[in-house]
């Protein structure tokens, strides 16, 4: 057979292999990633998502650093087991606004994508601390030391800043108070009226009291995971892709 | 040829171990000032190897223009 | 054939490098298998994390499969591209010493800052993109520098054609150019500090993070090999390559389908379903370049298979294409969606990541180094007997790994969708991990062995590198691209 490229070209020319071979693998990933920026159904129109409380915000960033998602996917899928051990199958709004992502890809502990609620701030506390206190079995590391470590609290606004800039939707507003709608979700005798007005459903998370720890922003942002979109409220359209 | 290659290759390094002299004077957290650190103390030695080497290649060739002139 | 009249004149090639990138994946294979070894055992005994954020299981796992994937797989193709692309182009490297040694040291620097990183709490939780920003702008700066160097190289060339193991070799670079700086695309909260936001969100963020991920295996751990393998099993065996032709389709139909692939790491998830189907349908047709390259791989032995009993190197290399083999059918096992229902999440792909990783990639560097490290230092291997040990304690290590793997995995999988007969999940989720418990001390043993396996091999050729010179250095002139690649 007698093809209108001949290979020889490539063979001995180092720029056309260069070229031909750039061309070569550029083509899947833009067939297959292009259109996730542009068909409209890709995230789906739901009631309830918002953006991080702050408080929120550093527990998953604490998430993130620790690495935890490579024990602990945060994505249900659509079998029937999991929408049963789990709760409703994870949708792509969920995670419109996680920069990174944080699916997982192993579940050496169980997903956590609607951890929220289902157990006490206290259990999570014991648990972060010591997790063979409350479940004997667990391979999980002791995670005491965030406890012991408060939250650094003064590039906050930074952080937000940079993901308005990626597009999640914070407003001035959210940004300007900042640390008191931190400060508030951290302090369970404040006032969290204007905290529950811009973040609702935030829970709020305190464990020693005195000083904002870590631990404190990882509990609440436990507390929330899967919590935000009311599925009772949502019908199956629009969650068409 | 090679040592005008070489002595680019050597500005090159020396500007990346000031830009992290400058990333240890700013750094906000510990690893923007370790790795600045690194930077610099890389962009030394790294140079350093790069003169010695060209001293010795030199001394080498002396050397042996050296032993060849005595013969 | 070529013409060796141009073979008269002599290249002095840059070996120097390239000793030095053999020393550092012998000394990095080490410590990425003892890294292993000890989070096998974090998850055999959890007391082992020891409560220390830096020696937590979420902290160490990286530093393993940087370890693994970069700085012992990295070294090794920065280092056999060099010797490969000097000796089939007969031309010194391009860009001069100075260049070639800014691509080793940036390298390692790049390598011990990413591990520092990882356990002092930077980590963009990105699978094997880990870095932070900065480290990934100081990687890209020294990969361009690698790509200049190869290309120049290719470029001032005293052969005709450029052979294939430079192909696969320049796919491997170029791509990983490309999958690098797209996937750590990211916005630092400022100039001054290590912590960065991606650019990509959610649904979007995931198939970007995948079409990385999956191709770090396609072209990181996959064509880059493969040039190895078209180069020292050839080489080794005395034999050109068994398909000039087979190589022509292997190459472009594999860096063709590859790139699709992703999405299989998503199915039944929030990813749409057109993507997880196009993606199953790509990595079931990968199966067969793979197989072609597999048995481009094989075949060329043909009539030297009695080398096999002599030459330890080649041993090693001919069970890496066999691992190849057994793993390019596995994966496209796995990314049928009613199969990766069972095995996503589970052991098995760990499993499946390893027969790859210590059978494929590990194996066809073992069988490079024992090659490269008496040809570079001009010595005799200082013991078969050792290498055979090597051989046989790493293939089975591999095995108790695997199979303890593909055990756990499956029973994961069965015990998480099994019901009982009142129709409700027959086990909590901490049973499935109770029962696992054997097969995760078996996998660490495993382990223990390929990192056994390991030690003697850095002894082997600490010895070999030690030992009194036998002959006269002569120029490695002789061979050409053609010679090797046939017709």
């Amino acid at each position: 057979m007698q093809l209108p490229i001949r290979h020889e070209w490539f063979e001995k020319n180092a720029v056309f292999l260069l070229m031909g071979a750039l061309l070569t693998v550029a083509i899947g990933g833009l067939v297959e990633i292009v259109p996730l920026f542009t068909i409209e159904t890709t995230v789906e129109h739901v009631q309830g998502m918002r953006p991080y409380s702050p408080l929120e915000l550093r527990g998953r960033d604490i998430y993130v650093r620790e690495g935890c998602y490579l024990c602990h996917s945060q994505q249900i899928r659509t079998l029937r087991d999991e929408v049963e051990r789990y709760g409703h199958y994870s949708i792509a709004a969920e995670s419109m606004y996680d920069h990174p992502f944080q699916w997982g890809s192993k579940r050496i502990g169980p997903d956590l994508a609607r951890v929220g609620g289902k157990y006490s701030n206290d259990w999570h506390y014991a648990h972060l601390r010591n997790a063979q206190s409350m479940v004997p079995e667990s391979l999980m590391p002791h995670y005491a030391f965030l406890e012991q470590t408060p939250l650094e609290l003064d590039d906050l606004q930074e952080r937000m800043r940079t993901l308005r800039e990626l597009g999640v939707p914070y407003t001035d507003d959210d940004i300007a108070h900042a640390k008191e709608d931190l400060l508030a979700q951290a302090d369970p005798r404040s006032d969290n009226k204007a905290l529950l007005k811009r973040y609702p459903k935030a829970v709020e998370a305190s464990g020693s009291g005195h000083v904002v720890t870590e631990a404190d922003a990882l509990v609440a942002y436990l507390q929330m995971l899967g919590t935000l979109v009311n599925f009772a409220d949502t019908n199956t359209e629009r969650l068409q892709q | 040829m090679e040592s005008v290659a070489n002595v680019l290759v050597g500005v090159m390094v020396a500007g990346f171990g000031i830009v992290g002299l400058f990333l240890v004077a700013g750094a906000a957290d510990s690893e923007m000032f370790i790795f600045g650190l690194g930077l610099a103390v890389f962009a030394v030695a790294f140079n350093f190897g790069l003169v010695k080497r060209h001293f010795d290649k030199r001394d080498a060739t002396r050397g042996a223009a050296r032993e060849a002139t005595h013969v | 054939m070529s013409d060796h009249a141009l073979a008269e004149r002599p290249v002095i090639y840059n070996d120097d490098v390239v000793k030095k990138f053999v020393i550092a994946s012998i000394f990095w294979a080490i410590v990425a298998f003892l890294v292993g070894v000890y989070i096998a055992s974090e998850l055999s005994w959890p007391a082992l994390n020891l409560g220390l954020p830096f020696t937590n299981f979420g902290r160490l796992r990286p530093v393993h499969t940087s370890a693994a994937i970069f700085a012992f797989g990295g070294s090794a193709l920065l280092g056999t591209s060099f010797y490969v692309v000097q000796r089939t182009c007969r031309a010194r490297l391009w860009g001069g010493e100075a260049l070639a040694n800014f691509v080793f040291w940036g390298y390692q620097f790049f390598i011990v800052m990413a591990a520092l990183s990882y356990v002092m709490g930077f980590s963009q939780s990105r699978e094997y993109a880990e870095p932070e920003w900065h480290l990934d702008i100081w990687l890209t700066i020294v990969w361009v520098c690698y790509l200049l160097i190869f290309m120049g190289t290719l470029m001032k060339r005293q052969e005709p054609h450029i052979y294939v193991a430079n192909w696969f070799y320049l796919a491997f670079i170029v791509t990983i150019a490309m999958l690098h700086i797209v996937n750590n695309l990211a916005l630092p909260i400022s100039m001054y500090s290590a912590k960065s936001y991606s650019y990509f969100s959610g649904v979007q963020d995931a198939l970007v993070q995948w079409w990385y991920g999956h191709n770090a295996v396609g072209f990181f751990l996959t064509a880059g090999f493969l040039g190895m393998m078209y180069y020292f099993i050839p080489k080794a065996a005395g034999r050109p390559v068994y398909s000039y032709r087979l190589s022509i389709v292997h190459f472009w139909t594999l860096i063709f389908m590859y790139i699709w692939a992703g999405p299989h790491h998503l199915h039944w998830t929030s990813l749409p379903d057109w993507t997880q189907t196009l993606g199953m349908a790509f990595s079931i047709m990968l199966w067969m370049p793979s197989w072609g390259g597999m048995i481009n791989g094989l075949m060329t032995l043909s009539g030297a298979w009695d080398k096999l009993r002599t030459d330890p190197g080649l041993r090693f290399s001919v069970t890496a294409v066999g691992f190849y083999g057994m793993s390019t059918f596995e994966g496209p096992v796995m990314s049928v969606r009613e199969v990766n229902a069972l095995s996503h999440y589970t052991d098995w792909t760990i499993g499946h990541v390893h027969s790859g990783a210590l059978g494929w990639v590990a194996f066809i560097t073992f069988g490079a180094l024992y090659y490269l490290v008496p040809a570079l230092w001009h010595k005799e291997l200082y013991s078969k007997r050792l290498a055979s040990w090597h051989y046989w304690i790493a293939t089975l290590g591999i095995v108790f790994y695997i199979v303890s793997m593909w055990v756990a995995g499956i029973m994961e999988g069965l015990m998480w969708r099994a019901y009982d007969k009142f129709g409700f999940l027959q086990y909590s989720f901490v049973e499935s991990v109770v029962a696992v418990h054997p097969f995760m001390v078996l996998r660490m043993i495993g382990g223990v062995m390929f990192l056994i396996g390991g030690l003697i091999m850095a002894y082997n050729l600490r010895r070999t590198v030690t030992s009194p010179t036998i002959e006269a250095p002569t120029l490695d002139t002789s061979m050409g691209g053609l010679a090797v690649a046939g017709e």
